[in-house]
C-alpha cells in the first residue's frame, strides 16, 4: 500500500464512520408539522416535544405555519409529495381526503400494540380514528363549541344565563337594550362564522340532514337550510352581531366579551387558553352555556348535537413506522403531556386515565357538553371535503356582509358545493 | 487545432452562460411552461390525478366568473394607484429631500426604511392600525371627537381595497424615492444654474428641465411600482384574505389552486396575470431602448 492509498485510507474510515453514525442518527429524528401558533397553545406543545425526545431518544424537528396557511400548505404537500413523518390533522373529512389521496399509512400495529383500546374511549376512536376501516389518526384534544361569555358583565346586567331559544333571544333583546352588542364575532378569515351555520341547521333540521349535506347527498337550496339561514339572518336583522363582524378576527371577538363590549361569542373551548393566557379566570371571568334547542316546540324530535373539531396527528405514507410511531403513541397515551397539553389548551383529552381532577371548571363542564350530547359533530369545514369547505366558509363571510338574499346566496353555494364534491 | 480569437470569445461566453441559463429554464421558462400546460388542464389537486387536456375551457370560465372580474378589475386599480401613489410621492419627497435641507439624512433613511421590512411585518403593522377598536386611525378619530365615525378599513366594500393599496404605497414610495433621488443628483448643474440666470424660477425649471430630465427615472420607478403591484398577495392576504371585495389576481390564482385545489383554473389566472405584466415589461424595455437611442 503506498502512501497514497493509505493517506487515503486514514481520510476515508473517519469519513465513513461519522457517516454511518449520522445516518443512525438521522433515523432517530421525526420531521412534523403542525398548526399549533402562539395563541394555539405552542409553548406548551414545544415542552411536549421536549419531553418526548427526553423520553426516547428521537429528536424532533418542527417546522409549524400558521393555522389557515396550514390547511392549503399541507394539500400542496400532499400534491407534490413533499410531506413531514407526521402532521397535526383535524379528523374528519380532512383526514378522509389525505387517506384517500394515499399519502397516509395506517397506524393499527401501533394502535393495537400499545393498547389504545384501553386508552381512548371507543366513541372517540370510531369517530376520529378510522377511515376506509383502518386507523390513521390518533386524537389528541377534543374541543367544544359553545356561547363563552364574561359572568361578572351577565350579572352587572342582571340578565340570568338562558336555557332556551326564547331565554337567549330575551337575553339579547335586554343587553341590546342596555348598550352592550350581544354577539361577537370575528369572522374576518371566515371560519369563525361556521359555528352559526353548524348549530342552526344541527338544532332545526337535525344531525341527520346535516351529515347529508356535508356528503353531498342533500341541497344548499333545500328549505332545511334556508330556515336555518332565515333564523341566522333575524339575528343579523335585529342588530344584535357586532357591527362589522368581518373586520374582526375571532381574539378580536374573544377580547370582546372578555372586556364586557359584547355579551357572547360562539366559540370552541380554545378560547379558554387564549383567556388563560391573559390571565382570565375560569369560571369567574368565563365560562359557557350551551347552544340551545331552536324552536323546541316546532321540532322535538331533533337530537341536541355538540359540535367542535379533535384534533390530532397522522403519519405519512414515507415516514418510518418505528419513530413516527413511538412519538404518535406518547402523543396520546402519555398521561403527563395529555394533562398538560390538555389542561393548557381549555381541551378536553381523550385519554380516559387523565385525571377528571385536572381540569379547570370550564374545561370540565365543557366534557360533560360533550358526553352528554346526543351526537358529537365535526364543525363545517372539518364535516365537507376542503373545496366544498371553502364554498361554505365564503358564503358565511359573504352572509355577514349582506344577509339580505339568501336564495342566492345559496344557489351561488349549492353550484360551488357540485363542482367541489366532483374533484 | 487553434481557435479564432473570435470564435475563443464565443465559445467562453457560451460556458459560462450555460449554468445561468439553465438555472433560469428550471426555475423560470420551466414553471412558465408548466403553468402554460395546466391552464389547459381540469387539474385538480384533489383528484390527485393525472391532469387531463381541456382546452379553453378555463378560459371561457374567466369571462364568466365575477370574482375573477373584481380579482382583475383590483389589478388594474391597483397598477393605476401604482403610477399616482408610489411614484408621486417618491417623487416629491426626493424633490423635498434634494439639496441642501437640514436634517435630510434622517429622514431619506425613515422613508427607505419601510422598503427594507418583510411584507408580512408591513401587513401586521397595518392590521393594528386598522383594527377598528383600538387601532391607531380609529383612536384617532376618537381623539379628536369623531369616535361614531367608526370606520372598519378592511371590511367594507370600496374602502378594503384603498385601505390596502395605501399600506402597499407606505412601504413602496421610500423606493421611488429614493431612485429619483439618484436621478437628481445626476442633474447637470450647469443647466439650472443657465436656467436660473435666464431669469426661470423654481416651478419653471422644475417644469421644463427637472422633470424631463428626470424621464429614465421615472421609467424605472413606474416600471418596478406597477411589477411590484402586480405581486400583491402577501399584503392582501394578510390584512383579509381578499375578502369586502378585495380580491386581486394573485390572491385569486392562490385561492384557486390552494384553497379550492381547482390547480387548471388557478393557473389560467396566473396565465392572465402573466400576459398583463409581459405587456408591461415589453412596453419598458421599448421604452428604455428609446431612451438609450436618444442619450446615445
Amino acid at each position: 500500500m503506498t502512501r497514497l492509498h493509505r493517506a487515503l485510507v486514514l481520510l476515508l474510515v473517519p469519513l465513513l464512520t461519522f457517516g454511518a453514525v449520522a445516518s443512525v442518527v438521522a433515523q432517530e429524528e421525526v420531521n412534523i408539522s403542525h398548526y399549533f401558533g402562539g395563541e394555539l397553545n405552542l409553548e406548551n406543545l414545544n415542552t411536549v416535544m421536549a419531553n418526548f425526545t427526553d423520553a426516547s431518544g428521537i429528536s424532533v424537528v418542527d417546522s409549524p405555519i400558521g393555522h389557515e396557511d396550514f390547511k392549503a400548505g399541507i394539500l400542496a404537500g400532499v400534491a407534490s409529495g413533499v410531506l413531514p413523518d407526521v402532521f397535526s390533522y383535524w379528523a374528519g373529512a380532512r383526514v378522509q381526503f389525505v387517506v384517500d389521496a394515499g399519502a397516509l399509512q395506517p397506524i393499527g400495529a401501533m394502535w393495537d400494540a400499545a393498547g389504545l383500546d384501553d386508552v381512548v374511549p371507543a366513541g372517540v376512536a370510531d369517530a376520529a380514528t378510522l377511515y376506509n376501516g383502518e386507523r390513521y389518526f390518533v386524537p389528541f384534544n377534543i374541543h367544544y363549541a359553545a356561547f363563552f361569555y364574561n359572568p361578572k358583565v351577565w350579572a352587572e346586567a342582571g340578565i340570568e344565563v338562558p336555557d332556551s331559544w326564547e331565554g337567549l333571544m330575551d337575553a339579547f333583546a335586554e343587553f341590546e337594550m342596555q348598550g352592550i352588542d350581544p354577539i361577537a364575532l370575528g369572522s374576518k378569515f371566515r371560519w369563525p362564522g361556521q359555528f352559526w351555520f353548524d348549530y342552526l341547521l344541527l338544532r332545526t333540521a337535525g344531525p341527520d340532514y346535516r351529515a347529508a349535506l356535508m356528503a353531498g347527498d342533500a341541497s344548499y337550496e333545500d328549505p332545511e337550510v334556508v330556515h336555518a339561514m332565515t333564523v341566522w339572518q333575524s339575528l343579523i336583522d335585529a342588530g344584535y352581531f357586532v357591527d362589522g363582524a368581518n373586520a374582526y378576527d375571532w381574539v378580536d371577538a374573544a377580547d370582546q366579551v372578555a372586556n364586557g363590549q359584547a355579551a357572547v361569542t360562539l366559540m370552541g373551548t380554545w378560547i379558554g387558553g387564549h383567556w388563560k393566557g391573559d390571565g382570565l379566570v375560569p369560571g369567574e371571568d368565563y365560562d359557557f352555556f350551551e347552544f340551545p334547542p331552536v324552536h323546541p316546540h316546532l321540532h322535538i324530535d331533533v337530537p341536541q348535537a355538540g359540535v367542535g373539531p379533535i384534533d390530532g396527528w397522522v403519519m405519512t405514507a414515507n415516514a418510518d413506522p418505528a419513530s413516527a410511531g413511538a412519538l404518535m403513541e406518547f402523543l396520546v397515551n402519555d398521561v403527563d403531556t395529555q394533562t398538560l397539553w390538555n389542561t393548557s389548551f381549555g381541551s378536553i383529552s381523550p385519554n380516559v386515565n387523565v385525571d377528571p381532577m385536572a381540569y379547570d371548571v370550564v374545561a370540565a363542564k365543557a366534557g360533560a357538553s360533550i358526553a352528554n350530547a346526543a351526537v358529537y359533530a365535526f364543525n363545517y369545514d372539518l364535516a365537507t371535503t376542503p373545496p366544498v369547505a371553502e364554498c361554505g366558509l365564503d358564503m358565511f363571510s359573504a352572509f355577514m356582509d349582506d344577509s339580505s338574499d339568501i336564495a342566492a346566496t345559496l344557489a351561488t353555494t349549492q353550484a360551488c358545493a357540485e363542482e367541489g364534491f366532483m374533484q | 487545432m487553434k481557435l479564432s480569437l473570435k470564435a475563443s470569445q464565443r465559445l467562453w461566453t457560451f460556458a459560462f452562460l450555460v449554468v445561468p441559463l439553465s438555472l433560469y429554464f428550471v426555475v423560470v421558462i420551466g414553471p412558465l411552461l408548466a403553468t402554460a400546460w395546466l391552464s389547459l388542464t381540469n387539474y385538480t389537486f384533489s383528484a390527485f390525478a393525472s391532469p387531463e387536456f381541456a382546452g379553453l375551457v378555463n378560459y371561457q370560465r374567466l369571462t364568466g366568473d365575477d370574482y375573477f372580474h373584481t380579482s382583475l378589475y383590483n389589478t388594474l386599480i391597483w397598477m393605476v394607484a401604482a403610477l399616482v401613489l408610489p411614484t408621486g410621492g417618491g417623487l416629491i419627497l426626493a424633490l423635498l429631500l434634494h439639496g441642501r435641507v437640514r436634517g435630510a439624512n434622517v429622514f431619506k433613511s425613515l422613508f427607505y426604511l419601510p422598503i427594507t421590512i418583510s411584507m408580512i411585518v408591513i401587513a401586521q403593522t397595518w392590521q393594528w392600525m386598522y383594527q377598528p377598536d383600538w387601532g391607531l386611525l380609529n383612536t384617532l378619530l376618537k381623539t379628536i371627537g369623531v369616535e361614531k365615525w367608526k370606520v372598519f378599513w378592511l371590511s367594507t366594500r370600496g374602502l378594503a381595497l384603498g385601505a390596502i393599496i395605501f399600506a402597499w404605497s407606505w412601504q413602496q414610495v421610500g423606493l421611488s424615492m429614493v431612485i429619483f433621488l439618484a436621478g437628481l443628483t445626476s442633474l447637470p448643474g450647469e443647466m439650472l444654474e443657465a436656467a436660473q440666470i435666464d431669469g426661470a424660477n423654481y416651478r419653471q425649471s422644475l417644469r421644463r428641465i427637472v422633470i424631463p430630465l428626470l424621464l429614465p427615472s421615472s421609467v424605472v420607478v413606474i416600471a418596478l411600482a406597477v411589477i411590484n403591484s402586480l405581486r400583491s398577495f402577501d399584503l392582501v392576504w394578510v390584512l383579509n384574505e381578499g375578502g369586502s371585495g378585495s380580491s386581486t389576481l394573485a390572491v385569486q390564482m392562490y385561492r384557486e389552486t390552494f384553497k379550492s385545489l381547482r390547480a387548471g383554473y388557478g393557473s389560467a389566472v396566473s396565465m392572465v396575470l402573466f400576459a398583463i405584466a409581459a405587456v408591461i415589461i415589453v412596453i419598458y424595455f421599448r421604452r428604455v431602448r428609446r431612451l438609450e437611442h436618444l442619450y446615445d
